[in-house]
């Protein structure tokens, strides 16, 4: 403490501190509980699916989609760095994969029993490489907070089409898609089908949070700065025909609700119909960021599990041919009822193996997205420091261990069925 | 499911994606690596074995050495055994020879003498006898008394060593 106080530059260093961590402690989200906050950003909208891009026919490019061909060709490009010019001697990347390769090579050796463990590498190899680059590319800046805005006529839409389809009313959900939600609403308001999916999901969504993006640009980023105040329900903003305020549903709707003080230009009368638009110098939405990482998304991650699991049964066959391999899972359940069971079993564990990579991996991975928002908005500017940190390093051990357990399962795949009895009784019919 | 965000299409795209990934990398990492990783272990693998020759060649070439120096060090003790024993061989016959020879003068020699000595003693003798003769024949011839006898074989033999001395 001595020390800290009789040098200067120390003592400023940890005033400096001091102030910094103050600043983002008032700025964040406790800050803002006493009027302060304002450092906080508008909270996005956390979801588990990816939210699309853009809408190519009925197809929809997903965020999460461009991080992963981002990651392949960021993947590609090392690759490409590292093998266009192979040496006896390597190079700084040429060393690096064949550190890599040497430490997997060894592990597949060491599990697999000698040089038949190789053919696990193509695809244990890529699968580390894959999961590690999605990971760790979705902890780059501009990774969820920059994107499209979504506006709450589009979100509308979107929502109704689903449920609508959902239903079985596919009409109605094509003119929702051609009409626009507004439209649609002056048309179809009174439709009894329309007012059950629009109760139902106004119950159920009426409190989602929306943001007022300044000014009416199509692309928008999450910043930081007197964000915290500036976002408002779903059913603050949506407007609906006055027809339907007969309905208990309308409890929830704009008329009954506070009127948001933070909407100046904007105090909507009892009868008045207002919809998003008419927020001044504003547009209300949903921020549908053009980047979110890969395997924050359950396809990615089913996606590679079910690739990985495919590879090991398809190891399993090759290896130990069909009837070796098949003859692990079923057995005559007459004169092996306990095997049979057994391998009954076994072979539904096949199928948890997908389950439980997809869903650990994205567990992990959309954890740590969750935990670097929430410490953006805890302390901001310095919270998410030690966690991108922590992160990164999680993204390797996810990658580590995804890779790594396909490899175990495989070597485990390509043993022939332990069965003691059963050798014995081949090696007898052999000996007469 | 739909809660999720799984669906087919998306499904679909990732595992294209995802297997084209395994293509690209099976195509142009797995198998340069693994070609490159050989390839230096076989390199490795043959330079160690290269080298364990060459050191078993090596030890073999100084183990021949050292059996070389060996011949010849024996060789050359022998040569010098053998140079020692003719040298003193050759010197015992120069020894042996030389007192042959001294042997043989010293006889000369002492022969010379004796019969120099002889021939002295012999000449002597002869003189003696004609001094005798002489101092006989002045004896008689004068006839004179003992001393005169005794001054005149005096004076002969005195005469006759003089003159043997000369």
């Amino acid at each position: 403490m001595g020390k800290l106080i009789s040098n200067p530059k120390l003592l400023l260093a940890a005033v400096v501190a001091v102030a910094i961590l103050l600043i983002s402690f008032l700025g964040g989200a406790v800050g803002a509980a006493f009027g302060l906050g304002f450092l906080g950003g508008p909270i996005p909208l956390i979801q588990l699916p990816a939210e699309y891009i853009t809408e190519i026919g009925s197809y929809q490019l997903m965020n999460t989609f461009v991080m992963f061909w981002l990651a392949i060709l960021v993947i590609i490009i090392l690759v490409f760095l590292a093998t266009r010019n192979m040496k006896e001697v390597p190079g700084r990347w040429q060393n690096l994969f064949e550190a890599f390769f040497e430490f997997f090579i060894n592990l597949a050796e060491a599990a697999a029993g000698g040089r038949r463990g190789r053919m696990f590498l193509p695809v244990v190899t890529a699968i580390f490489l894959g999961v590690l680059f999605s990971n760790w590319l979705g902890t780059l800046p501009g990774v969820n907070n920059i994107g499209r805005i979504e506006t709450v006529e589009e979100f509308m839409e979107i929502k109704l089409k689903k449920e609508f389809n959902a239903e079985g009313h596919g009409k109605l959900a094509k003119d929702v898609k051609k009409m626009g939600f507004a439209k649609f609403m002056e048309t179809h308001g009174e439709d009894e089908h329309v007012e059950e999916v629009l109760r139902t999901f106004f119950s159920e969504h009426g409190q989602d949070l929306f943001v007022i993006f300044s000014g009416d640009s199509g692309v928008g980023f999450i910043n930081l700065g007197r964000g915290e105040q500036w976002k408002v329900r779903l059913n603050q903003v949506v407007a609906l025909p006055s027809n339907f305020d007969d309905h208990d549903a309308v409890d929830t709707f704009i008329h009954q609700v506070e009127v948001p003080r933070i909407l100046e230009g904007v105090q909507p009368d009892e009868e008045q119909e207002w919809t998003a638009t008419d927020v001044e110098e504003g547009r209300v939405g949903l921020l549908v960021p053009f980047f979110r990482g890969a395997s924050t998304d359950l396809n990615t991650t089913l996606a590679i599990a079910i690739f990985a699991m495919v590879s090991v049964q398809f190891w399993g066959f090759r290896t130990l041919g069909f009837s070796g391999y098949a003859g692990k899972f079923i057995f005559n359940p007459i004169k092996d009822p306990i095997g049979a069971f057994v391998g009954l079993l076994e072979l539904i564990g096949e199928g948890i193996k997908v389950i439980s990579f997809t869903f650990r991996l994205f567990g992990n991975m959309f954890a740590g997205e969750i935990l670097l928002i929430a410490m953006g908005f805890l302390l901001p500017l310095i919270g998410i420091i030690p966690f991108l940190g922590l992160e990164l390093f999680v993204g390797v051990i996810q990658a580590a261990i995804f890779s790594v357990l396909t490899l175990i399962f495989g070597s485990l795949a390509i043993i022939a069925h332990g069965h003691g009895d059963h050798d014995e009784e081949h090696g007898a019919e052999q000996a007469h | 499911m739909e809660a999720l965000g799984i669906n087919v299409p998306g499904l679909l795209t990732q595992l294209i994606s995802f297997t084209i990934l395994v293509i690209v990398l099976y195509f142009f990492l797995y198998g340069p690596i693994t070609r490159m990783l050989d390839q230096r272990a076989e390199r490795i693998k043959s330079s160690l074995e290269a080298a364990d020759r060459a050191r078993t060649e090596a030890a073999s070439s100084a183990e021949a050495v050292e059996k070389e120096m060996a011949n010849a060090r024996t060789e050359g003790q022998r040569l010098i055994a053998e140079a020692q024993d003719a040298a003193r061989r050759a010197g015992e016959q120069i020894e042996q020879r030389s007192r042959q020879q001294a042997d043989e003068i010293i006889a000369r020699a002492e022969a010379e003498i004796a019969q120099q000595r002889d021939s002295a003693i012999e000449e002597l003798r002869r003189e003696f006898a004609g001094l005798a003769v002489l101092a006989a024949e002045r004896v008689v011839e004068r006839e004179l008394d003992t001393a005169r006898h005794q001054e005149l074989i005096d004076s002969v033999l005195e005469e006759g060593l003089s003159n043997r001395q000369n």
